[in-house]
């Protein structure tokens, strides 16, 4: 199979980046390992777009005006839900099962083709790239490549391309289900309040405390947050399957509980039910591409700009190094950050991009840029870099 | 008596016990009237909070304190915290 540009990935780094470059006509070809789009917002249910809008403000301004915008306004025509103020931030509330469709609905548009249940498994420069479903290889050969990948997938094959992140300051991982049956208001703090009391009382382990609720947006339905320290078989270790399998037993193990509990002891709560489990708990950082540029912590927080900046970062860095709740550091006296073309450009290799959260940056700065709203803006960027060449240099 | 000045839970080291735990960013201008929850904190935070109050000052909380009302500002913070000494 011979096309111009291959992407790897389809969270929403990887979408934007196949219909953007699939939009300029170039034949494009979208590999995604699991059978639904959307990756993080999907398959790992996290229901908030977070980086869509430029810091503080009386109203929510899209950042990067583009694909982002599209893809803001379907999901608020779905949810009728729109963008919602948290602190200084604004997010948009989003729905995974909105995300999926409307995520084949953009694909389809855009005439990007698609190989869902494919994991990429070789890459050579030239670029040759083998995908693997159900133990068949099938190659693939592509001008462009776009790692979308989340985990720097591509750069495994080409030696020493990847920048993994110390095991002890890793972000941790958040794991998020879906309940059904509660009745009445949700009330968090009084949640919160609740769950502490059954670690007291010793019906819940220490893992218990940071789990929280947040309604979907649909009758009935909330979701279940849970963070947890990746330290459930010796250190974290995002890219190990064997620590991956210990995060998905102990998210679902500690959500039972928690649930359990609360059906037992919170008002309201008598009929609660585990409605769906995710298809994988969410990584927020494993790998990452080592790029001809670096973007850094401190020029997110300064609001610095590059020659040769392709997108927008305005969330703050959202440090999750414990899974006892995040910290939060604000851009100063700047209501978005630069992110240079250099940043999604492998170094060393040609006609290699990277978007998403794998794209070339710092632990800090992943802990900006890593966030949905800005893997749309950085995965356009790619796209269109695959296609039309890089703004101002080869 | 003030409630600021008596014996149990004081404003000023419920603070100084937000400053040193950083459960989220604190302006300069952080004080007794400030509103927590507008500074960030959210039902994480709160989980924390309750379980750190336990060992700093040995009063247990649970879901009926968890509200704005009891948590809302250092000063009801420690109002809260007293009461229940």
């Amino acid at each position: 199979m011979k096309v111009d540009v291959l992407v790897i990935g389809g969270g929403s780094a990887g979408l934007a980046a196949a219909v953007t470059a699939a939009r300029t006509g170039a034949r494009t070809l979208l590999v995604e390992r699991n059978g639904l789009l959307g990756g993080m917002g999907t398959a790992a249910l996290v229901h908030t777009f977070c980086g869509l809008y430029l810091l503080d403000g009386d109203r929510a301004e899209i950042a990067n005006p583009g694909i982002s915008s599209e893809i803001a306004e379907r999901m608020e025509r779905a949810t009728g839900l729109g963008p919602v103020k948290m602190g200084r931030v604004w997010v948009l509330p989003q729905h995974p099962v909105e995300f999926a469709s409307l995520s084949d609905r953009l694909i389809r548009e855009a005439g990007v083709d698609l190989l869902f249940h494919s994991e990429l498994v070789s890459l050579e420069p030239g670029w040759r790239a083998e995908v693997v479903c159900r133990g068949a290889r099938r190659v693939i050969e592509a001008d462009s490549v776009i790692d979308a990948s989340g985990d720097a997938v591509g750069a495994e094959f080409l030696m020493g391309a990847a920048e993994p992140t110390e095991a002890v300051r890793l972000q941790r991982p958040a794991y998020v289900c879906g309940v059904q049956g509660v009745s009445g208001e949700l009330n968090s703090l009084e949640l919160s309040g609740r769950i502490v009391e059954g670690m007291r009382a010793g019906a819940l382990t220490k893992a218990a405390l940071g789990m929280h609720f947040r309604a979907s947006g649909r009758a009935g339905e909330i979701f279940g947050t849970l963070d947890l320290s990746g330290e459930e078989q010796g250190a974290y270790d995002p890219t190990d399957p064997a620590c991956l399998s210990a995060i998905e037993v102990a998210g679902r193990e500690v959500a039972s509980q928690v649930v359990a509990y609360l059906r037992d002891h919170q008002r309201g709560w008598g009929g609660a039910y585990i409605a769906h489990w995710p298809i994988r708990a969410g990584v927020r950082e494993s790998r990452r591409w080592r790029g001809r540029a670096t973007l850094t912590g401190e020029e997110v927080l300064a609001g610095a700009t590059h020659e040769d900046d392709v997108a927008w970062a305005t969330w703050p860095l959202e440090l999750r190094e414990t899974n006892r709740g995040p910290k939060l550091r604000y851009l100063k006296d700047a209501r978005a950050a630069g992110i240079p073309a250099g940043a999604l450009q492998a170094d060393g290799f040609e006609r290699l991009f990277v978007a998403g959260r794998c794209l070339s940056c710092d632990h800090e700065a992943q802990a900006s840029i890593r966030v949905m709203g800005t893997c749309f803006a950085t995965g356009e960027a790619a796209g269109r870099m695959a296609v039309e060449g890089v703004p101002g240099g080869s | 008596m003030l409630a600021g000045m008596s014996e149990g839970c004081r404003t000023d080291e419920v603070v100084e016990m937000l400053r040193q735990e950083a459960l989220f960013e604190l302006p300069h201008d952080f004080g007794a009237g400030s509103d927590l929850f507008e500074l960030g904190m959210d039902s994480m935070a709160v989980m924390q909070l309750i379980v750190i109050i336990e060992e700093r000052w040995g009063v247990a909380l649970g879901a009926e304190d968890a509200s704005r009302e009891n948590l809302g500002t250092p000063e009801k913070l420690a109002a809260t915290i007293q009461a229940r000494q």
